[in-house]
């Protein structure tokens, strides 16, 4: 099982936060935590990188919607990137295919981010 | 040794020779009187009724008295210390003439200057031609090192009882705790559970012409779940129902539940559109919980209504980011279509999948939370998954809502401490003609 962890770095658009393990009840607080730490200018894009995620819970999606509500809140975007095949089956089911802008993988999201 | 064997000359002559010499002439002036006076113990002998008749240096040396303070003057008694003194009266004293000897007895002596003097006696009593006590012959050993020793024993002895008290309390203390933290623990017990049953209806209703089974597992006793479900007559047609799941845990997702429930029911009574119910939670969410603090649910609401042959019941759907709700019966498990409904509550304006089917007889829809299907299985703990969980119903042979709801709950048992997460099922089933009529029929 791969364990949980975040790692941030930058891109042209702005900071990509990648996601490892299990999205669940245990560790959402971890990306809560994250989100609200790292620096977001307006008019910037708030990537977070699935490509790693082994599974995401209504915790998680909890989570991913908190760090909508704070790229909102802050006047930037977000975006989620290389999201795995059952994480996008569920996003499906609850509807947030529509509400989050998602990209094959966290590059083609910077690439396609028009800065104002 | 040179010395040994020598006839030794006058004291002091002899050269190198003095020392040795010295000491040979030492040892044979060594008198009997020498001996009693400056032996290594005390010597004392007392007329029967205890006057000192007379004493070694010896003792007189560890007293700091003189020989005329003490002869004929003092009682051996006297020489005691107050408790001494007390228990020479009481026993040594009474047990010594029954005796006529005694031996090995800790008493404690008072020297001039106030200090005690711990100190073994033994005393024998010497008898005339006529077999009467003449006297007492005592001597006495200093103890003062033994003593010390066995007070040492006595302090290590009571340091181990303090510890051992010590710990005893500490252990009472530690169980006292332990007791009152159950005691806490089985009040907050009884008050979650009494919390969690006011989520939930006590009893499914009976809906005419249906069968209605449900089931809720709640993944720890110590928090409360937000799986929730209901169902209520509209009218004197209709029936409504919703299941669905808020997120988090614990007294906000119940405060959350409670206020989901309340809040569907009322919509239901004012407009039983399901997409209109659901819309109506979704506000009432979204301007309760907007925030850094982001709390939704997902839900199914439906309406029954018998159809018109009065064998058939249609199901009018809504549903707002929830698994899709199963038709089971005939060998087969179908979803009811409901994808891309969003979360209840996240966004102010939401869109919420509707859908529509006819349950025939011998029919079941069934609703249930994604406990089930999340629930980790096998020696991988990989999730039990929606695609088995079809397969499952699909493989019942019996399709009413009883037998239902009994296979599944079953099966969730079976998933042991794999089912980590609360789980509620609601089925709904239009009996089959034939148990219809097996039941009516006398």
């Amino acid at each position: 099982m791969t364990p949980f962890a975040i790692t941030v770095h930058a891109s042209e658009a702005g900071p990509v936060l990648r996601i490892a393990g299990d999205l669940d009840f245990n560790t959402a607080s971890g990306l809560r935590e994250e989100v609200r730490r790292v620096p977001l200018d307006p008019g910037r894009l708030l990537i977070l990188d699935l490509t790693d995620l082994t599974f995401c819970d209504s915790s998680g999606i909890s989570a991913l919607i908190a760090a909508r509500n704070r790229a909102v809140a802050a006047g930037a975007g977000i975006a989620l990137a290389a999201v795995p095949p059952n994480t996008a089956r569920i996003l499906g089911i609850v509807g947030l295919d529509k509400v989050f802008p998602i990209h094959p993988d966290a590059a083609t999201a910077a690439k396609t981010h028009e800065t104002p | 040794m040179d010395g040994v064997g020598r006839v030794p000359g006058t004291a002091g002559a002899g050269g190198g020779d003095a020392s040795a010499d010295a000491a040979f002439t030492a040892l044979l002036e060594d008198s009997e009187r020498e001996l009693y006076e400056n032996a290594p113990c005390g010597h004392l002998s007392t007329l029967m009724d205890g006057t000192v008749a007379k004493i070694n240096q010896t003792l007189l040396g560890w007293l700091g008295l003189t020989r005329d303070q003490v002869v004929g003057r003092m009682r051996f008694s006297d020489l005691l210390t107050v408790g001494g003194r007390l228990y020479h009266e009481t026993h040594f004293a009474p047990l010594l003439r029954m005796r006529g000897e005694i031996s090995g007895i800790a008493l404690e002596l008072r020297t001039a200057h106030g200090d005690r003097l711990p100190c073994l006696v033994t005393s024998v009593i010497k008898y005339g031609g006529a077999d009467e006590p003449l006297l007492i012959r005592t001597t006495v050993f200093d103890a003062r090192e033994r003593r010390a020793y066995e007070e040492e024993l006595l302090r290590g002895r009571q340091a181990a009882e303090r510890a051992q008290r010590d710990a005893e309390e500490a252990q009472r203390q530690a169980e006292e705790a332990q007791r009152q933290a159950e005691q806490d623990r089985s009040r907050l017990k009884e008050a979650l559970a009494a919390l969690q049953q006011s989520l939930l209806p006590s009893t499914l209703p009976e809906v005419p012409g249906m069968e209605a089974a449900s089931y809720y597992h709640t993944a720890s006793p110590d928090r409360l779940g937000g799986d929730f479900y209901d169902l209520f007559p509209l009218d004197g047609k209709r029936w409504a129902f919703f299941l669905g799941d808020v997120c988090g845990k614990g007294p906000q997702a119940a405060a959350m539940t409670s206020l989901t429930r309340y809040t569907l029911r009322a919509a239901a009574l004012h407009d039983p559109d399901p997409a209109v119910a659901l819309t109506t939670l979704n506000t009432v969410l979204n301007e309760r919980y907007s925030g850094g603090d982001p709390r939704y649910c997902t839900a199914i609401f439906g309406v029954l209504e018998p159809g018109d042959d009065g064998r058939t019941v249609t199901v009018r759907l809504a549903s707002g980011g929830h698994p899709p709700a199963l038709v089971i019966g005939g060998g087969r498990a179908d979803p009811v279509p409901t994808t891309g409904g969003l979360l209840v509550g996240v966004l102010p304006d939401a869109h919420f999948a509707e859908a529509a089917t006819t349950l025939e007889p011998g029919q079941t829809l069934l609703l249930y939370t994604d406990g089930l299907t999340e629930a980790r299985i096998g020696p991988g703990r990989e999730r039990f998954g929606d695609d088995a969980l079809r397969d499952f119903a699909a493989g019942l042979t019996a399709a009413s809502a009883g037998h239902v709801v009994t296979a599944l709950t079953g099966l969730l048992e079976g998933f042991g401490d794999g089912l980590d997460d609360d789980t509620a099922l609601l089925a709904l089933g239009v009996p089959g003609s034939g148990a219809a009529t097996d039941e009516d029929t006398p």
